[in-house]
């Protein structure tokens, strides 16, 4: 079986898409840098430090990758559902799952693209400029896992129940207390929430100027544990909750 | 239930053997949406399936497809076992399940079918000459780089098809092709099912309200209600059965007939241009000489009879209305 040839159709469907609804993708994005800057400049009116200031511009970044990836997941199945394809999805020779995984590698690829842009307009605009490293690639990519495994589970829930809306604005709000936990607790929760550790890896080395290198292998060991937990976590949920819709008979449904 | 066919060793196409699905809710009483359904259909066939809503023919085709998960039974699909190996028997499948709404509108025609032939783990190279194809004989080599949301229903519907096909599997199963569509485009689409099968060998199990379809496009026939199978046989052979046989009667003058009315089965009639135009269904020849016999009793000139064939509606209504006892 030809198992690239699927992965290929799904990376091209999804960048033809984003192509044709450019303008759309444009205009959220002005939204959000809208309200990145008033966060920005909201902070700097009470004299934050350069640290501070940085830290913020890596933690919103991160925000809305992980809203973007996590988006993905969930209401990228609700729309197939409701547009009527998403049973075609399950009729190929491969499996939902992977179908599932080879269209978060389409985004995340997108999204990487944009997370960078993002970051370069950011420094230019507030004048404040992270040490860039490629290697944020690999912190990034681990971080997100996390963020897919809750994707996975909420994506089960969309299958089942349909309408998870709600849920998923709040696991948004969330996504913005994992993600500034370490300057609130030092509590050894911050190891064991999503994103979190891998947020504070990514200030390390964009803010603090370290490569992957200097990180410990302990570092790694929290990141991948933390990561791959809730990301095998999020697939046998998800395999749960596909199996009770299919039980019940929802998957054309919406 | 009425049953003509042969059984024998050879691998079918498909074998469903005492499917059952029971929906259990979370609240509320469970709902028994099949209830022991078996048939089996040879390569090639193209098999109607039959049965007002709610009867379970589309819980039954979306187990077969994976998508439903039965509660018990057994579903083979070119031998392979459906419920254990559903990668494998999918990879024989494609299926029309919600008409227009089973492509993506946001993409053009071409790009639809090339999205769809790449899940399937074919490459652009590979159907190429399979798209030019389809395009032409849709006819839609005009819209081929049109957002398929811009084509008409009946054109949406054309693509849906095509990209069932496309996915290049020998098993199709059609969930009422024809929903929705204007006769013209209904007909050609019928027309292209016939192909199909006549010229490409596909085994096509197809599910319609309309008995036009099923009628036109299927040698074979089966009838389901409350999950049940009331009916499996030749669409020829369920004719013999019920020899059911629906005549017209022209008769010069407006006449009220109400013994005729009395005696026979008479489904409709209406006065036209002076004439008076009467449909009445007679079982056996004694019926139809006893009715001219009585015409002639009155002095009532009779100018013409038709002899109308027994459609595919009078017999599925026929079998569902005796709700499985057939006589």
């Amino acid at each position: 079986m030809k198992e690239h040839i699927i992965f290929y159709s799904i990376v091209k469907k999804h960048f033809i898409e984003l192509r044709r609804y450019l303008l759309n993708t444009l205009m959220s994005m002005g939204g959000v840098f809208i309200l990145f800057m008033l966060v920005f400049f909201g902070l700097r009116s009470f004299d934050a430090g350069a640290e501070t200031l940085q830290g913020t511009i890596v933690g919103f970044a991160m925000w809305i990758f992980a809203a973007m990836a996590y988006s993905e997941m969930s209401w990228g199945l609700l729309q197939e559902a409701r547009d009527g394809t998403l049973e075609q999805l399950y009729l190929t020779p491969s499996t939902f799952k992977r179908i599932s995984a080879y269209r978060v590698i389409a985004s995340f690829i997108f999204q990487f693209m944009l997370f960078a842009a993002f970051l370069v307009i950011m420094m230019v605009v507030t004048g404040e400029y992270l040490i860039l490293n490629p290697g944020v690639v690999v912190l990034v990519g681990l971080t997100l896992l996390s963020i897919y495994g809750i994707g996975y589970i909420m994506g089960g829930l969309s299958l089942v129940f349909k309408k998870v809306q709600a849920g998923n604005q709040i696991l948004q709000f969330m996504f913005i207390l994992f993600l500034v936990l370490p300057s609130i607790t030092s509590h050894n929760i911050i190891y064991f929430t999503p994103i979190t550790w891998g947020n504070v890896l990514i200030n390390r080395m964009l803010v603090g100027g370290m490569s992957l290198l200097d990180f410990s292998l302990l570092d790694y060991s929290i990141l991948l544990l933390n990561s791959f937990a809730y990301l095998f976590t999020g697939i046998l949920i998800f395999s749960y909750l596909e199996r009770v819709a299919k039980q019940r008979g929802l998957l054309g449904h919406y | 239930m009425i049953s003509s066919l042969k059984v024998s060793s050879i691998t079918y196409a498909l074998k469903v053997d005492n499917l059952e699905k029971t929906y259990t809710q979370w609240r509320g009483e469970p709902t028994k949406a099949v209830d022991g359904v078996s048939f089996a259909m040879e390569e090639g066939e193209v098999v109607g399936f039959l049965g007002p809503n709610g009867a379970g023919k589309t819980t039954t085709i979306k187990c077969i497809c994976g998508l439903v998960e039965p509660t018990a039974g057994k579903i083979s699909i070119f031998g392979i076992d459906a419920l254990k190996d559903t990668r494998k028997a999918v990879k024989n499948t494609s299926a029309v399940l919600e008409g227009n709404r089973n492509i993506y509108w946001r993409l053009t025609t071409r790009e639809n079918l090339e999205f769809f032939a790449g899940l399937h783990g074919r490459s652009k190279k590979e159907v190429e000459p399979e798209i030019i194809s389809l395009l032409e004989r849709f006819d839609l080599v005009e819209k081929e780089n049109a957002p398929a949301r811009k084509l008409s229903r009946g054109m949406q519907q054309k693509l849906a098809l095509g990209c069932a096909l496309i996915r290049g599997t020998d098993f199709l199963l059609l969930d009422e092709p024809t929903l929705g569509l204007d006769v013209k485009t209904s007909k050609e689409l019928r027309r292209f099912i016939l192909k199909l099968a006549e010229e490409e060998g596909k085994t096509i199990l197809l599910s319609s309200h309309d008995m036009n379809v099923v009628e036109e496009v299927c040698e074979r026939v089966i009838i389901i209600n409350k999950g049940k199978v009331l009916a499996d046989d030749l669409v020829e052979n369920l004719r013999n059965v019920f020899n059911v046989h629906l005549y017209e009667f022209i008769i010069k003058g407006k006449h009220r007939l109400q013994r005729i009315r009395d005696e026979h089965n008479v489904t409709d009639m209406r006065y036209v241009n002076g004439k008076t135009i009467m449909k009445v269904v007679l079982n056996d020849s004694n019926s139809f000489y006893e009715l001219v016999d009585q015409l002639k009793e009155k002095n009532i000139e009779l100018e013409k009879v038709k002899n109308l064939d027994t459609h595919m509606e009078e017999i599925f209504m026929n079998i569902i209305e005796e709700n499985g006892v057939v006589k």
